[in-house]
């Protein structure tokens, strides 16, 4: 085997996309799960199956969260440039989570309504403070790099 | 281009940066395998090693020492395979403990390939540090790190895998 077959048999884990794909599985899920529940819980007097199929999505929201975060973390790394984007795709989805539980809770008026739009904003503080991090890191690489003559 | 630079361009997320550090430390790694556990199994446990190393790059916390850190890697890929072989007990020889001796007439004759041949037919450990510290031409420091046990103990196995070496050659009729 020569290096460019090695090179090759690498395009999984070195693929962009797949990496991407798996912050967006992770965000989506995780999202899509939230917002789902918050609307199971703020909904008076549901039928019996109607309490099934809000489950079954929320499952489903968190299934997809549990397969991006097991890909992230043993499948795919994230390099510096992957983690700024992830942490901005994080950004806006909890921005979204944000103003969609909020739009409930006013709809709403319930205290578990508020009690969304508080882990919702919460996530987002989580997600700006993880943005920042992500962009120091990836600055000190660069200025390494320039250092080192690259 | 520095092994440093390389793996800070990788660690950015430069796929053309993780090629070159692929062309540049392929043969070394593939070749270790192969002399570790033979040429049929070097493909598959090679590329075993460039996907941990992959996934390891992001945490590497110092990309100026990624010579041993990717012999750690290929060490834990090998002994995985070799761990039923690995569990024989180690007899420490306190009295066989001396540094790499650059006169000793072995070292000369460990670059040939009819001595390369020989190494497989020593134990996993003595194979081992020969083979990092003669063929990948890791310091005794790194060979240390590498196989996580202290230099003197790196430097004992080195004495016995010569003696062994040079008995095995002795037997075969090199001279």
């Amino acid at each position: 085997m020569n290096p460019d077959d090695m090179i090759a048999r690498l395009s999984g884990p070195l693929s962009l996309r797949r990496r991407i794909a798996n912050v967006v599985a992770l965000l989506g899920g995780l999202g899509g799960a939230l917002f789902v529940g918050l609307l199971w819980a703020t909904e008076p007097a549901l039928p019996g199956r109607t309490h099934l199929a809000f489950g079954a999505l929320v499952a489903l929201g968190l299934a997809w969260a549990g397969y991006g975060a097991w890909a992230l973390s043993r499948r795919t790394p994230l390099f510096a440039l992957d983690r700024v984007i992830a942490a901005w795709l994080a950004v806006a989805a909890t921005g979204l989570l944000t103003a969609g539980t909020a739009t409930v809770a006013v709809a709403k008026g319930t205290w578990t309504g508020m009690a969304g739009v508080t882990v919702a904003a919460t996530l987002t503080v989580l997600a700006v403070a993880v943005l920042l991090r992500a962009r120091a890191d990836r600055a000190a690489l660069l200025r390494r790099k320039r250092e080192l003559g690259g | 281009m520095t092994d440093e630079l390389l793996v800070v361009r990788c660690r950015l997320g430069e796929r053309e940066a993780f090629a070159e550090l692929v062309r540049a430390w392929h043969d070394p790694v593939w070749n270790y395998v192969r002399r570790m556990l033979g040429p049929s199994r070097a493909d598959d446990v090679a590329q075993e090693v460039w996907v941990a190393v992959v996934r390891g790059l992001p945490r590497l916390k110092e990309p100026g020492r990624f010579a041993p850190w990717l012999f750690t890697i290929a060490r834990r890929a090998v002994a995985d395979r070799l761990r039923e072989e690995y569990a024989r007990p180690e007899i420490p020889l306190e009295e066989e403990r001396a540094s790499a001796d650059p006169a000793d007439p072995v070292d000369a004759l460990v670059e040939s390939a009819d001595l390369l041949a020989g190494l497989a037919g020593l134990p996993v450990r003595e194979r081992e540090v020969l083979v990092l510290f003669y063929l990948q031409d890791l310091s005794l420091e790194d060979c240390a790190q590498v196989c996580a046990v202290p230099v003197g103990t790196v430097k004992s196995r080195l004495s016995r895998a010569r003696r062994m070496l040079r008995e095995q050659l002795t037997e075969e009729g090199y001279r």
